[in-house]
C-alpha cells in the first residue's frame, strides 16, 4: 500500500515574492552594471530595491513564517555533513523548508547581496556617477568600497551559478522539482509531514514598508542633510 | 622669415608637444594626466547631473562644463609614455596594445568634442544622449586598461 501524501504549504507569499523579485532584480543589476552609461541610474535604482528586499527578508527571517525563520533552517555542522552524506548516497529525507546545506547557502547569498547593495551606496565610477553616500566618507574609503563592489559582484555571480546548478541537480539527479514549490508554495510530501505555521501577509507588508522607508531615508534624505 | 618656413615651424612645434610630454619624467606625466582626468570628472559629473534631471539644465553652466571637458579630453593621450604605469592603475596592456588604447582614447576625445555644439542647441534629449555616449567611451577604456585598485 503506497503511503499517503499531503500537500503542504511550505513557502508563504512574502517569501516567494521576495525570491522571484530579487532574482529578476539581481540579473537586471548585473546587466545594467556591465553596460553602464545611461543604464547606471537604473542599476542604482535596482540596487536600492534589492537592499529594501534583503532588509525585509532578514527581518522576516526573525519574525516570519516558520519555514522562513533562520532559526528553523540554520543547522549545525553535524546536521550539515549528515545531510551532505545522505544526498550523495541518495538517501536524504525530504525537509519541509530549506535543508541544512541549502539553508546556509540562503544566508550566504543574503549577506553577499547586503554587502553588494551597501558597498554600492559608496561607490564611484570616477566618470560621472557615484552612490548617494560617497560624499559622506573619505575618498580612500570610496575607492575601497568601489573595488569591493566590483570584486564582490563576481562572487555574487558565482553564488547565483552555484544556486542554479544545485536546483538543476535536484531535478536531474533526484527528480525533485524545487522550482514549483518556490512558485506555488505547495509541495507534495509523505504523510508524516506537519503543516508549518505561516504568518499573515499583512505583517510582511508592514515590515517591507518600514524597510522601504529606511532605504528612502538613507539614499534620498540623509545625503542632503 | 619666409611665410612657408614660419608655417612649417609652427606645424613642427605643434607636433612636438606630445613628444615633449612623453619625454617628461614619468612621475610628472602621471601627475598632469591625473589632473586632467580629475578636472574632467568635476565638469563632466555636473553635465551628468543635468542629463539625469538631478539639477535643472543651465545652458551657460553646461556650455562652460562642456568646453572644459572637450579641451581636457585632449590632454591624457600624450601623457602615457613608457614607464608611466608605475604606482598607477594604468595596466601594462596599454603599451602592449597601444593601437587599441589610442583608438579608445580617440573615441573618447571625439565624443567629448561633440558636447559644446549639443549644449548650444538646447536640445535636452540630444544632450542627454551625448553625455551618455561620452560616459560610455570613458568606461570602454577604463574597463580594459585601468586596474580596479592600485
Amino acid at each position: 500500500m503506497t503511503p499517503a501524501t499531503l500537500t503542504i504549504r511550505v513557502w508563504d507569499l512574502p517569501t516567494r515574492i521576495f525570491h522571484w523579485l530579487v532574482a529578476v532584480l539581481v540579473v537586471f543589476s548585473i546587466v545594467t552594471g556591465k553596460i553602464g552609461g545611461s543604464w547606471l541610474e537604473w542599476h542604482m535604482r535596482s540596487g536600492y530595491a534589492i537592499l529594501t528586499l534583503v532588509l525585509f527578508r532578514l527581518a522576516w527571517g526573525i519574525v516570519g513564517s516558520e519555514t522562513s525563520r533562520f532559526a528553523s533552517f540554520l543547522r549545525g555542522p553535524a546536521a550539515f555533513f549528515r545531510y551532505a552524506r545522505d544526498i550523495v548516497g541518495r538517501r536524504h529525507r525530504a525537509v519541509i523548508g530549506h535543508n541544512p546545506m541549502g539553508g546556509w547557502m540562503v544566508l550566504f547569498m543574503l549577506l553577499l547581496l547586503l554587502a553588494q547593495a551597501s558597498s554600492g551606496l559608496f561607490a564611484d565610477d570616477e566618470i560621472a556617477t557615484q552612490g548617494p553616500l560617497a560624499v559622506k566618507v573619505s575618498n580612500a574609503l570610496v575607492a575601497k568600497m568601489t573595488a569591493f563592489h566590483y570584486y564582490n559582484g563576481w562572487t555574487l555571480i558565482g553564488a547565483v551559478f552555484l544556486h542554479v546548478i544545485a536546483i538543476a541537480a535536484y531535478w536531474m539527479a533526484w527528480r525533485d522539482n524545487r522550482v514549483a514549490p518556490m512558485w506555488t508554495g505547495r509541495r507534495e510530501m509523505d504523510g508524516d509531514g506537519t503543516q508549518p505555521e505561516l504568518r499573515a501577509t499583512w505583517i510582511a507588508a508592514v515590515i517591507l514598508a518600514s524597510s522601504a522607508g529606511l532605504v528612502y531615508w538613507l539614499v534620498v534624505v540623509y545625503p542632503r542633510a | 622669415m619666409k611665410k612657408s618656413a614660419l608655417a612649417a615651424f609652427v606645424v613642427l612645434a605643434a607636433a612636438a608637444i606630445p613628444t615633449v610630454a612623453q619625454q617628461m619624467k614619468a612621475e610628472n606625466q602621471v601627475k598632469y594626466r591625473r589632473a586632467a582626468y580629475q578636472l574632467m570628472n568635476l565638469n563632466f559629473s555636473n553635465l551628468e547631473a543635468m542629463a539625469e534631471n538631478k539639477k535643472p539644465f543651465n545652458k551657460d553652466e553646461a556650455a562652460r562644463n562642456a568646453e572644459f571637458v572637450t579641451l581636457l579630453s585632449t590632454v591624457p593621450k600624450g601623457f602615457f609614455g613608457e614607464g608611466t604605469d608605475k604606482d598607477t592603475r594604468a595596466k601594462p596592456e596599454i603599451w602592449k596594445n597601444r593601437a587599441d588604447f589610442d583608438a579608445r582614447m580617440d573615441k573618447m576625445t571625439n565624443e567629448a568634442a561633440k558636447l559644446p555644439a549639443v549644449v548650444k542647441t538646447g536640445d535636452t534629449a540630444a544632450f542627454r544622449k551625448q553625455v551618455h555616449d561620452v560616459a560610455e567611451a570613458c568606461k570602454a577604456c577604463h574597463d580594459e586598461y585601468r586596474a580596479k585598485q592600485q
